[in-house]
């Protein structure tokens, strides 16, 4: 139901279960990461298929990809950074080179980890997914895409990365099917483009409806596919507003901002800003709500943005 | 067939598996021939006796597999493959021209039979643990082989790969380190001991034995035995010479990568070649 609150960690995991009960070939790597990424109901189901490694990002990588060579599909979720940075290199040479069909999966995604610090916070997945080639990187926004997503993900043959928070999040849209590669046009407008991924769907949502009180016609783009980029969705509506501005739980650079601002360098009379958090490391901690809004990734920070934009 | 008989049958083998390697290296003008000369008795050994795998069928889901960790021993896959036909010998002439089929590390999109994209060290043992894992889940009675270098050994992730064989009771992995002794800054022991490897391997549950990795007789015997022990993967130290086989650069730094020469190339096929006569005299006389 929309506005309902769900656990991004539980809905992903439940919904890996039940694709796996069609699926024999859905196996799950845990680097002691697998109940607290939604795989309790997994384990019990299917534990010839659930392989627990303990706290080894590299050793699980490597396997996943080797498994992956015989036509198994490895399912690995564990907190983003370590999913990511700490195995770089296996996800670039195993998976990535290799093109092996692995699905990683980055839970507590940007700043959730609000009050850990830096260690625990990936603002830089986007960035060091994206360069490597063939990878296709998720966000989706709610519980019902996180649900369509891996359905998609799974069903997609190829390496992916997708990301998910850990607070409870709300029931958004209506739930459809997922389509790897398009984006949504959320609400149409004339004045300004705001294209968002993920965590921050719903507060630009919030924001355009504001902005629109205020008489800022806003288009609203959101994209659960951050690569490969919906290029025609994005190009067209920048071609019409003239304005567009990304917002993102990402760095500034390397995330969708980039991706969005490279894809329209080539258009005149197209300004692009990017909202994100800033190529630093935590400066402060606490709750996640309030840090958001420290960064201005709430929809009053966002709403402050377009009007800076466009001033 | 004795086991001397086939041993000398199969350093025929590795012997031409060698002049292989010799046509690549003039064809590309250098290569990694230490690594590729220590480890490629064995290599041969597993393609010719031990390993269920054909060329014409090399993506068949039966099919035993091998693994170079350490990538940059390529030549000596290559070589095997070509003699094991699995690609045209006329291949090995396009060794470090560009659009070759065979890189200076291997690329499993490009050439049948190579199993895994290495190059980047200390990859190969997790790769191949989950290949070993998905045979286990499917009950399929495949193997799988991996070639790591000692030089790569302190790259952690070996260790990870390890301790995932041991815990899923990989019966069906074996690793063969090609224990050398040397690595571009110099010797293993001195550049980042891993020493007692034998040891570190047991204590993370595997089964362990050491073997003359150039002596054919002790190669078969211990494919023989393998597994060492069942529920747990095997390591086998395989102590053997870098370059084996170039009487002017055994055991020799420097050719780790060998930038060839013209006179040495043709001094290594002459060594080859007298070698192949003097193992089919033995043949012979066996046979009378």
């Amino acid at each position: 139901m929309i506005g309902e609150l769900f656990d991004p960690r539980k809905e992903f995991g439940k919904a890996v279960t039940e694709a796996a009960a069609s699926n024999p070939d859905v196996v799950v790597f845990s680097a002691d990461s697998g109940k607290s990424s939604g795989f309790g109901e997994f384990m019990k189901k299917y534990p010839e298929r659930y392989f627990e490694c303990g706290i080894m990002e590299q050793g699980v990588v490597g396997a996943a990809a080797g498994m992956a060579t015989t036509g198994k599909i490895p399912v690995f979720c564990a907190i983003a950074p370590f999913v990511t940075c700490r195995p770089y290199e296996m996800i670039r040479n195993d998976i990535g080179y290799m093109r092996q069909n692995v699905k990683l999966v980055g839970r507590n995604c940007g700043i959730t980890y609000s009050d850990l610090g830096s260690t625990h916070q990936s603002l830089d997945d986007f960035g060091l997914m994206r360069l490597i080639p063939g990878i296709t990187i998720l966000a989706p926004s709610d519980p019902g895409e996180i649900q369509e997503a891996v359905k998609a993900m799974l069903a997609y043959k190829g390496p992916v990365y997708m990301r998910i928070g850990n607070p409870k999040i709300p029931q958004i849209f209506e739930q459809e099917p997922f389509v790897i590669g398009k984006g949504k046009l959320l609400r149409e407008g004339m004045d300004v483009t705001i294209v968002t991924t993920g965590s921050t769907t719903g507060s630009a949502l919030k924001a355009v409806l504001e902005l629109e009180a205020l008489g800022v016609s806003t288009e609203l783009i959101g994209m659960p596919t951050v690569v490969p980029l919906d290029r025609e969705l994005v190009r067209r509506s920048a071609a019409k507003t003239g304005r567009v501005i990304t917002v993102e739980e990402h760095y500034v650079c390397g995330g969708l901002g980039s991706l969005v601002t490279e894809e329209l360098s080539d258009l005149a009379n197209v300004m692009v800003k990017r909202m994100g958090l800033p190529l630093d490391y935590a400066k402060t901690s606490g709750d996640y709500e309030e840090l958001l809004a420290y960064y201005q990734l709430d929809h009053n920070g966002i709403v402050n943005g377009v009007k800076e934009f466009l001033q | 067939m004795s086991d001397k008989r086939k041993a000398i049958e199969l350093m025929i083998k590795a012997e031409r598996c060698r002049e292989n390697v010799i046509r690549m290296i003039r064809a590309g003008g250098h290569g990694h021939v230490g690594g590729a000369f220590s480890a490629i008795d064995l290599v041969a050994a597993l393609y010719f006796h031990a390993m269920n795998i054909d060329g014409a069928d090399a993506k068949n889901p039966d099919r035993d597999r091998f693994l170079l960790s350490a990538g940059h021993k390529c030549l000596a896959q290559y070589g095997v493959l070509a003699e094991k036909d699995f690609f045209e010998k006329e291949i090995l002439d396009t060794y470090g021209k560009l659009g070759s089929l065979i890189p200076g590390h291997p690329d499993m999109h490009k050439l049948n039979g190579v199993e895994a994209n290495t190059g980047a060290l200390g990859h190969g043992i997790s790769i191949a643990a989950g290949m070993a894992m998905a045979g286990k889940l499917d009950q399929k009675a495949y193997r799988v082989f991996v070639v790591t270098g000692d030089g790569e050994l302190p790259e952690g992730s070996n260790w990870e790969g390890a301790a995932v064989a041991a815990k899923f009771g990989l019966d069906n992995l074996v690793v063969f380190v090609d224990n050398n002794g040397l690595q571009i800054s110099g010797a293993v022991t001195e550049v980042m001991s891993m020493e007692p490897i034998d040891c570190k391997f047991r204590d993370f549950g595997w089964a362990v034995t050491e073997i003359d990795g150039n002596d054919m007789e002790q190669i078969l015997n211990v494919l023989e035995q393998l597994p060492l022990e069942k529920g747990k993967p095997t390591a086998v130290i395989c102590k053997t010479v870098k370059a084996k086989g170039l009487s002017f650069g055994e055991n020799q730094t420097d050719f780790h990568f060998w930038n060839a020469s013209e006179e040495l190339l043709r001094q290594a096929e002459a060594e080859m070649e007298e070698r192949i006569a003097g193992l089919q005299k033995q043949l012979e006389e066996m046979k009378q």
